[in-house]
């Protein structure tokens, strides 16, 4: 089935990814993408310094639901004021509302108790589709988090069932369970897992997805492999100047007559960088079963030109996904001289 | 300036998550070794390339290990786990077997560790106050959790202090049940108290407090050895010869983030010494063309256009902090340094920068070049 339909027909959609790999711009992207395709969709971010509005080139949030497009709107969410606002919700007279805000219970309650905060954020996103939230909120049909960083991206998708487990009674127990159950559910409930072609970040994308088929039973729907350089031109690759063991030894001399115009010292750097990147994704290619977008590093600004950009190159990445077409992934990011390639490519689960 | 001197016994590395922190502290530690001095470099997250070339693995979590080093003095290395220090600090201040075992099977502290504000953080400055105390390093180098919110274990201490001395712990260590496992009255904090207190037990549901309550019984018996801990600590951090240093991204878009960690680190009260610009693309010989809409470029076109972004950063930051801040630049490397030679080289080349800054300043006739020089 083409990908983006598959994605397009979710409810949730989580950004995940170890931080600095273009997490915020991939969401934002993604929104944008599935807006396009008909979706009336949020994205929404979590983070106390916005970054959102920047990639969609609309004012800060601060808290509230912002018109980013047609059918796209932003949302940078604190977890203390979704909390707050339940008890607001709930508490009819204002000064009871207040006294329990003031007490220091709740206070380190709401800052302390396990799973409170990620409980708060799917609760937040699943009432906004349900228009069970706030009386002035759009209508949606899909909710894209931008969710921290990658071991904090497992404890959010995992906190509903820790918590159901913990607690078995109560609206808060009562709200865990249904979460755990939404969560759970490939129909209503997508992963998107983002990384680069670098060590550390494979490396938690890898432990990532190992994480969420143990303690959840899930596989993430897609990874986006961020930021790669273009591929050498034929003839200025030359691999054998690195030694397989240790790709640091010298780098032979640039070759002698080549098209491009050569600047040694950049011409190394895009060597080792395109021959390091190519290391990590063969070792992608061995151990990440299922879809993989491959996106290059663009010279752009963070900005709405990067956003719109990234989401062509997404949705061509995610139509040749439909396509079945293996392999596609060694041309991404073939920018080349001519700069006509579309620059991304999907490798389709070689195991599945 | 220079990172070496025993005006700094203790170094943190703070920043972003991916700017560099820990190889940094690694080549600092390194360098650190060469010069003479006993060295730890604690760290939180090396690449296992980077662990190799340490030679850390999981014993580096109980303490210590000595890294194959040849230089004049020993380089140390230890590995940070939030939750086996946390495990060590109620085996140090249970009382006895019962109340180790209490809390340790408490089903709140077993999902705590990772979410109690900041504890996870917290636990890092802990361990690190062990060996600053136990004398044994001339220079301790401190890499610092991968948070989002990098700063945020800064505040760790204060905020468990805050914690613990706070109504919520008082409240919880009153009995909160009965014989029966049922809510007591809470008649002392009148109607209005009553409905609020009962209110919270119906949103946060009986069983979580019931296992906080718990908890905190069973951690009474170790709160006043944790908590003159955690002021110590606090102490420690603010300690003028605790010394930061704030690794930073290249390229404009960092900008805004460097200066709100640099002044977070200020306005808080620490130590901020130099602010080094990691990964500096090579500076391009010649003016790119600009790049086209899809931003879809060769990598020579690439590595210019980031050449110029670079640069147009570096200036921009310069031009915003104030003369007598220390800024150094490292260019990036080809592949990031993961052996003892090559962390000693990014070492060497970082002190020379701090150096290098020093005289500069000198020969514009500031009067303080920032410490020992």
């Amino acid at each position: 089935m083409d990908l983006a339909a598959r994605l397009g027909r979710l409810q949730l959609l989580v950004v995940t990814g170890k931080g600095g790999v273009g997490k915020t711009a991939a969401a934002a992207s993604l929104g944008r993408l599935l807006a396009a395709a008909g979706r009336r969709v949020l994205v929404l971010e979590v983070d106390p310094r916005e970054n959102v509005h920047q990639m969609l080139a609309v004012s800060p949030s601060g808290g509230a639901i912002v018109r980013a497009g047609t059918r796209l709107w932003v949302q940078n969410l604190k977890p203390g004021q979704v909390l707050d606002d339940i008890v607001r919700e709930r508490l009819k007279v204002e000064m009871l509302a207040r006294r329990v805000l003031a007490s220091p219970i709740y206070e380190q309650f709401s800052a302390g108790a396990p799973g409170l905060k990620e409980l708060a954020i799917l609760g937040h996103a699943l009432r906004l589709l349900r228009r069970v939230g706030p009386p002035d909120a759009p209508q949606l049909d899909l909710v894209v988090l931008d969710a921290p960083a990658t071991g904090h991206g497992v404890r959010l998708l995992a906190a509903p069932r820790l918590v159901s487990e913990v607690i078995g009674d109560g609206p808060f127990g009562a709200l865990a369970g249904e979460l755990a159950g939404f969560v759970a559910d490939p129909e209503r409930c997508g992963i998107v897992v983002v990384t680069q072609a670098e060590e550390m970040p494979v490396e938690e994308a890898l432990e990532l997805r190992e994480a969420l088929a143990s303690q959840l039973g899930r596989q993430p729907e897609l990874l986006i492999v961020n930021g790669l350089f273009p591929p050498l031109p034929a003839g200025l690759e030359r691999p054998e100047i690195f030694d397989p063991v240790d790709p640091l030894l010298p780098p032979a001399p640039p070759p002698a007559s080549a098209e491009l115009p050569l600047e040694p010292e950049l011409l190394t750097f895009w060597r080792h960088r395109r021959f390091l990147q190519e290391r990590e994704l063969e070792r992608l290619a061995h151990w990440w079963e299922g879809p993989r977008v491959e996106l290059p590093l663009l010279a752009l600004e963070r900005g709405p030109a990067l956003t719109e950009a990234l989401q062509q190159l997404l949705a061509a990445g995610l139509a040749s996904g439909a396509a079945g077409a293996a392999g596609a992934a060694r041309a991404a990011g073939s920018a080349g001289a001519a700069g006509t390639a579309p620059g991304a490519g999907v490798a389709a689960a070689e195991h599945a | 300036m220079s990172l070496v001197s025993d005006e700094h016994p203790l170094v943190i590395f703070v920043g972003a998550g991916g700017v560099g922190k820990t190889t940094l502290a690694a080549a600092m530690g390194v360098v650190s070794a060469r010069a003479g001095r006993d060295t730890l470099v604690m760290t939180f997250d090396p690449s296992l390339r980077l662990k190799d070339a340490l030679g850390v693995g999981q014993d580096a979590k109980e303490h210590a290990v000595r890294v194959d080093l040849e230089a004049a003095g020993e380089l140390h290395a230890s590995l940070l786990d939030a939750r086996r220090t946390f495990d060590r600090l109620i085996e140090r201040y249970a009382p006895d077997e019962a109340a180790r075992r209490r809390v340790l099977g408490n089903r709140f502290y077993q999902h705590l560790s990772g979410s109690l504000g900041g504890i996870l953080e917290y636990m890092a400055v802990e361990r690190l106050f062990e060996v600053a105390a136990d004398g044994r390093y001339r220079q301790v180098v401190l890499d610092t959790p991968p948070t989002r919110q990098a700063l945020d274990f800064l505040e760790a201490p204060a905020r468990i202090v805050g914690f613990l001395d706070s109504g919520a712990l008082r409240v919880a260590l009153r009995p909160w049940f009965d014989e029966s496992g049922r809510l007591k009255a809470t008649a002392r904090l009148g109607g209005l108290g009553r409905r609020a207190e009962r209110f919270l037990d119906e949103v946060v549901g009986l069983d979580l407090l019931r296992d906080m309550a718990e908890f905190f019984q069973a951690f009474s018996p170790l709160y006043a050895g944790f908590r003159e801990r955690a002021s110590q600590v606090e102490a420690l951090l603010r300690s003028p010869k605790t010394l930061f240093v704030l690794v930073a991204g290249p390229g404009e878009e960092r900008i805004a983030d460097t200066l709100f960690f640099a002044r977070r680190l200020q306005q808080a009260g620490y130590r901020l010494g130099p602010i080094v610009v990691n990964r500096v693309h090579p500076e391009p010989e010649e003016r790119a063309p600009a790049p086209p809409a899809t931003g879809l470029v060769d990598g020579l076109q690439l590595l210019t256009w980031l050449g110029e972004r670079d640069r147009r950063g570096l200036v921009q930051l310069a031009q915003l902090l104030s003369e007598a801040q220390p800024l150094v630049d490292l260019p990036l490397r080809p592949e990031e340094p993961t052996d003892l030679p090559s962390l000693g080289d990014l070492g060497a080349e970082l002190e020379d920068r701090l150096g290098d800054w020093s005289r500069r300043l000198r020969r514009e006739g500031r009067a303080d070049a920032g410490g020992s020089g």
